[in-house]
């Protein structure tokens, strides 16, 4: 499989106060095409601020990030922009819906964006057909005051599937959610995974949401500390993560 | 609250711009109020003054009603009058210098002048005359002239110049005997005053009567028993009985229509300051709900909760009411100028007095208190739960409407004081139903908004298809603010439009009349009477083009005790010109019936006051107990303007011998088809050779139409003050929307939204706001117009109505121009919204 995403040495530097804070340090890394990654990491580990370089939300202080053969970190916010609109999706913890649209709406949002109707021709049925793919068809009238915490999530993950993006990025997309609805969460993405081919990279301090993943990586202190290969399993089972995380002592 | 108080500033201080709008806001409104105040208080100041001047110590004053003015027996009556001190007889017309021969020739000579005519034993006990050089009048039958300090100087007058008073027959030459101080005893005259004695201005002239007798009150008499002594005493002669208080009546009627819009939108522009503190008051309860839950949960009482967002509201309101003190100064003086200018209302300075402060202050902190009561009781209502609560607002702290009401009143309160007290129970009506209009349309805005707002997207929705249900959606996502933002602007916009709306129909009403009812092209004018037997009616006709030339005079006659405007014309003239509308009765016969005499036409609106009819009898006191009897022969649509009103027309027989009028006041020049410019300019000529002033009719209408734009023009700024203010209101909502929704515009961003469509969107969100109240607005502007035109009475001509298409284009084009820029700076804070720490904004 050809690599989607290649992250090159980088560092990611702020500063809170009169401190200088480095969230990244040297992280090197690479997706391919197809794969579903985790990245985790216990809280202000950095895999949240990773995700956000890797996604072309926000620029790495050095290094480089380059999705699909295009150089994201360098490019002008617009362009970064209209890259992200292109090639990316994004799953938030907290849903992030825009409450005043209906699902259909929400979920042809990036096609609203790109100046589309989504209420018309390909771009309907693609919106019809993610719908379904996250099993809320029929709710396409409702509004996100009107549904489940777990179904305005899987609203949130048809919004970022609808343009059929070269990569997905979810950060702590199970964060709000109880457990079972949290799984619901993570077999869908699973499923567009295996169905689609989609490219995953999933952010999660929970091993069993990372157990959904092919291959995990381990971060702390803005470092990569450790790269684990799950492979592809019909079982998600969290066992083999969490012996391999106890072995490696974090 | 001690260390509440310091949390309560705080809150305000962290978001600056925010409080400064607000404070801009109210500082806008109080100042267009407080520039109302001491603007009203300078203008009944200078009412003080003018009666001061004209009636100087005397207490009462009878004036003679027609042409031919008071008789000597009345005098005498006066005289004779029990509590009467002092009666001094005045005369008093304008006219022309006549050139004399032996004098220079200079310009200001060409000038009209006042005539006075004085008994030189009377007039100094109750009027000052200070005399600096020469001599003063020895008795009311000597020969010489005094003029004053301001005349001599501009004429270049000097002791012993000569100046020929023009009157009836040869012009009296008077020598100059004496100049006066300044501007002299009449105030309004511009310094060009003529004293003379009375039996020397009345022989001048031609005439025996009086134009007034002022009265002085001996010691222990009292102005209403004279006044009902006279009454049983003078009973020969119309007159009018004045003290000083029905002067300053008088001259305070014509002001009232003034006061009485600054009024309007001085409480309207306090209604939009108001609407910003409750607008910014919300905002800050939304975005610390979760520290006011904390604040709860730490033990603050729901009363210390209440009281922190009055003193966060008591901030702001105070502050705004100071600074709007000084910039209100600023405009009162603005508007005072603009006034004497333009000559709208005259006013010599504005009156910064302690009750202009004192009712500002109280103003401004009461309409601040009203608008923060409401959001003071909603943040007492956060539970300590909201401070558990995750991101998102909470319904329950979104804003009720109920609250308008209490506003809307408090500034009604207000209007109601500052109310012009002369105005009368009609005038509040009209504005109140004006206020009721605004009142309603702000209520029913919320219902609107929906079916509003998907109009208001269509243009959008051509360029940006999916668009429109956001941007849709942004307008409805927090009703109440929506409501408060749009009616703000609307209330603005609808008072721009009505106020468009009644100029609008002033200027048609006044064009349609005049070119109605006058029967020619030109107007000569005289500021003396021309008598019907001099020849200048001749010279017009003989002038190169001219077909006609109708002599008109305009007096005033009493008919059941009121007084009203008359006018002599020539029926025979209106006949052959084709003007007049007869309404009720046959034209040809009622105009005919003028030339024989014992005939009147009334114009409608006065037919329907007086209940009029075709064959009724009118009878009019004429001086020297005689009596002046009419038939009602005609009802016209519209007649010729006289003072006040409309006037009764009657024939040129029945002006002179019954009333007493010497001659025309003015000439209506009609000329033949294919008149060229050159013999149309020619009679301007020709008249100045007659000392008339020619002036086309679309001249007259142009005056009008620039008289009616300067003083719409003042409103139109106050009213656009109004707008700003709502336009600060809308910056403040838009602001409150995109930081209400830093998550969303975050996830916009995350998946492709540029940042350019960022600004894009909330600019147009501002348009649709923009387009819903610019909608509102014009409607409810061409309501309150109606309202204001359908309830205004007296001589309003009955023209349909017809919307001014071109102010209302013009305003609704302003709204969304306003509301626009009004989101440039939100719209700038949106696009750079970053979008990692947007998404993750709590």
């Amino acid at each position: 499989m050809p690599a989607i995403l290649e992250a090159r040495d980088l560092t990611k530097s702020y500063r809170l106060g009169k401190t200088i804070v480095d969230a990244l340090r040297g992280v090197s890394l690479t997706v391919d095409a197809g794969e579903f990654v985790a990245v985790m990491g216990p809280s202000g580990s950095g895999k949240s601020t990773l995700l956000q370089v890797l996604g072309g939300l926000d620029r790495p202080s050095t290094g480089e990030v380059v999705l699909d053969g295009e150089p994201v970190s360098t490019m002008s916010d617009d362009a970064a922009t209209l890259l992200r609109r292109r090639k990316t999706g994004f799953v938030f913890q907290s849903f992030n819906l825009i409450p005043v649209l209906d699902v259909a709406e929400n979920v042809g949002l990036p096609f609203t964006i790109a100046g589309d109707d989504p209420r018309k021709g390909s771009t309907a049925d693609r919106v019809r057909d993610v719908i379904a793919l996250v099993d809320l068809t029929g709710k396409e009238d409702h509004h996100p005051d009107q549904l489940s915490a777990g179904e305005q999530q899987r609203v949130a993950i048809a919004r970022a599937l609808v343009t059929g993006p070269a990569l997905l990025l979810a950060d702590e997309p199970t964060g709000n959610l109880d457990f079972t609805t949290g799984i619901d969460i993570l077999e869908a993405l699973h499923r567009s995974c295996v169905e689609r081919g989609q490219t995953i990279v999933l952010v999660t301090h929970d091993a069993k949401a990372a157990a959904y993943a092919d291959r995990v990586f381990f971060v702390k202190d803005g470092q990569l500390r450790d790269e684990i290969q799950l492979g592809r399993r019909t079982d998600h089972s969290a066992a083999p993560l969490i012996a391999r995380l106890a072995q490696l002592g974090l | 609250m001690g260390g509440l108080s310091s949390y309560a500033w705080r809150t305000l201080a962290a978001r600056p711009l925010r409080a400064l709008l607000t404070v801009a806001g109210i500082a806008l409104g109080v100042a267009i109020l407080f520039a109302a105040l001491t603007t009203n208080a300078g203008i009944e100041a200078t009412i003080v003054r003018t009666v001061g001047d004209l009636l100087g110590r005397a207490d009462l004053r009878v004036e003679g009603f027609t042409e031919r003015g008071l008789s000597s027996a009345s005098l005498v009556a006066i005289g004779e009058t029990a509590g009467v001190d002092v009666a001094s007889p005045i005369f008093e017309r304008k006219t022309y210098l006549a050139p004399d021969p032996l004098a220079p020739p200079a310009p200001a000579l060409q000038r009209p002048v006042t005539v006075l005519g004085i008994d030189p034993a009377t007039y100094p006990e109750l009027h000052d005359l200070h005399v600096v050089t020469g001599v003063g009048l020895s008795d009311a039958g000597s020969v010489g002239a005094l003029v004053t300090e301001r005349m001599a100087r501009e004429a270049g007058l000097i002791l012993g110049s000569r100046i020929a008073l023009q009157g009836t027959g040869e012009p009296g030459v008077e020598p100059i005997i004496g100049i006066v101080s300044g501007d002299g005893p009449l105030a309004t005259t511009d310094g060009r005053t003529v004293l003379v004695g009375l039996t020397e201005a009345r022989a001048v002239f031609g005439l025996d009567g009086l134009s007034r007798v002022d009265i002085g009150l001996g010691s222990g008499a009292t102005p209403g028993a004279v006044a009902a002594e006279l009454e049983q005493r003078l009973t020969t002669e119309p007159y009018i009985l004045s003290t000083p208080e029905d002067l300053a009546a008088t001259i305070r009627a014509s002001t009232v229509d003034f006061k009485a819009t600054t009024a309007l939108i001085a409480a309207l522009a306090l209604f939009g300051g108001a609407f910003l503190i409750f607008n910014t008051l919300s905002m800050t309860i939304v975005e610390r709900a979760r520290e006011v839950g904390l604040l709860r949960a730490a033990g603050a009482t729901r009363r210390q909760v209440n009281g922190l967002v009055l003193v966060q509201g008591l901030l702001i309101g105070l502050t705004g009411t100071a600074l709007g003190l000084i910039l209100g100064t600023g405009l009162a003086a603005v508007v005072a100028w603009y006034l004497d200018a333009a000559g709208i209302v005259a006013i010599e300075e504005p009156v910064i007095g302690p009750a202009s402060v004192a009712f500002a202050l109280a103003v401004g902190t009461l309409v601040t208190l009203a608008a923060a009561i409401e959001p003071a009781d909603r943040a007492g209502r956060i539970s300590p739960i909201d401070a558990l609560r995750p991101v998102g607002v909470d319904r329950t702290i979104r804003a009720r409407l109920r609250w308008l009401v209490a506003v809307f009143l408090v500034v009604a309160i207000a209007g109601v004081v500052l109310w012009p007290a002369s105005a009368g129970g009609a005038g509040i009506v009209r504005w109140l139903a004006v206020y009721g209009i605004l009142l309603a349309a702000t209520l029913l805005t919320p219902l609107l908004l929906g079916p509003l707002g998907t109009i208001a997207t269509v243009p959008f929705r051509l360029v940006a298809p999916g668009s429109a249900a956001l941007i849709r959606g942004a307008l409805v996502r927090d009703r109440s603010r929506t409501t408060l933002t749009v009616s703000a602007l609307t209330v603005g916009l609808a008072m721009i439009v009505a106020l468009g709306g009644v100029a609008y129909d002033a200027r048609r009403s006044a064009t349609s009349w005049i070119a109605g009812v006058v029967p020619g092209d030109v107007i000569a004018t005289s500021i003396r009477p021309v008598g019907i037997d001099e020849p200048v009616q001749d010279d017009l006709l003989a002038a190169p083009g001219v077909v006609r030339v109708s002599p008109m005079a305009t007096f005033e006659i009493a008919f059941r005790g009121i007084r009203l405007d008359a006018a002599a014309v020539s029926g025979a003239d209106l006949l052959a010109d084709g003007r007049m509308t007869i309404i009720d009765g046959e034209r040809t016969a009622a105009l005919k019936a003028l030339e024989t005499g014992g005939s009147a036409i009334v114009p409608a609106a006065l037919a329907r006051i007086l209940g009029l009819r075709v064959g009724d009898d009118m009878v009019f006191p004429a001086g020297g107990g005689r009596e002046v009897n009419l038939r009602v022969v005609g009802v016209a649509e519209r007649t010729i303007p006289g003072r006040t009103g409309e006037t009764i027309l009657v024939g040129w027989p029945d002006a002179t011998d019954g009333f007493g009028v010497t001659g025309a006041d003015a000439f209506a020049v009609r000329f033949r088809p294919g008149a060229t410019a050159a013999q149309r300019e020619g009679i301007v000529t020709v008249a100045r050779g007659d000392g008339l002033e020619a002036s086309p009719v679309e001249r007259i209408e142009g005056a009008i139409d620039d008289a009616l734009s300067r003083v719409f023009g003042l409103f139109d700024v106050l009213a656009l003050i109004a707008v700003i203010i709502a336009g600060l209101g809308i910056v403040n909502a838009l602001s409150m929307n995109v930081y209400e929704r830093v998550r969303e515009i975050g996830v916009l961003r995350a998946i492709g939204m540029t940042r350019s469509q960022v600004w894009r969107m909330v600019v147009v969100e501002a348009g649709v706001l923009g387009i819903v109240g610019a909608i509102l607005g014009c409607v409810t502007g061409l309501l309150a117009g109606q309202a204001m035109i359908g309830l205004g009475g007296g001589a309003g001509l009955s023209l349909p109505f017809e919307p001014d298409w071109r102010t209302i284009l013009a305003v609704a084009v302003f709204g969304i121009v306003v509301a626009m820029l009004a989101a440039i700076w939100p719209a700038r804070l949106a696009a750079r919204l970053s979008i990692v720490r947007a998404v993750q904004y709590e």
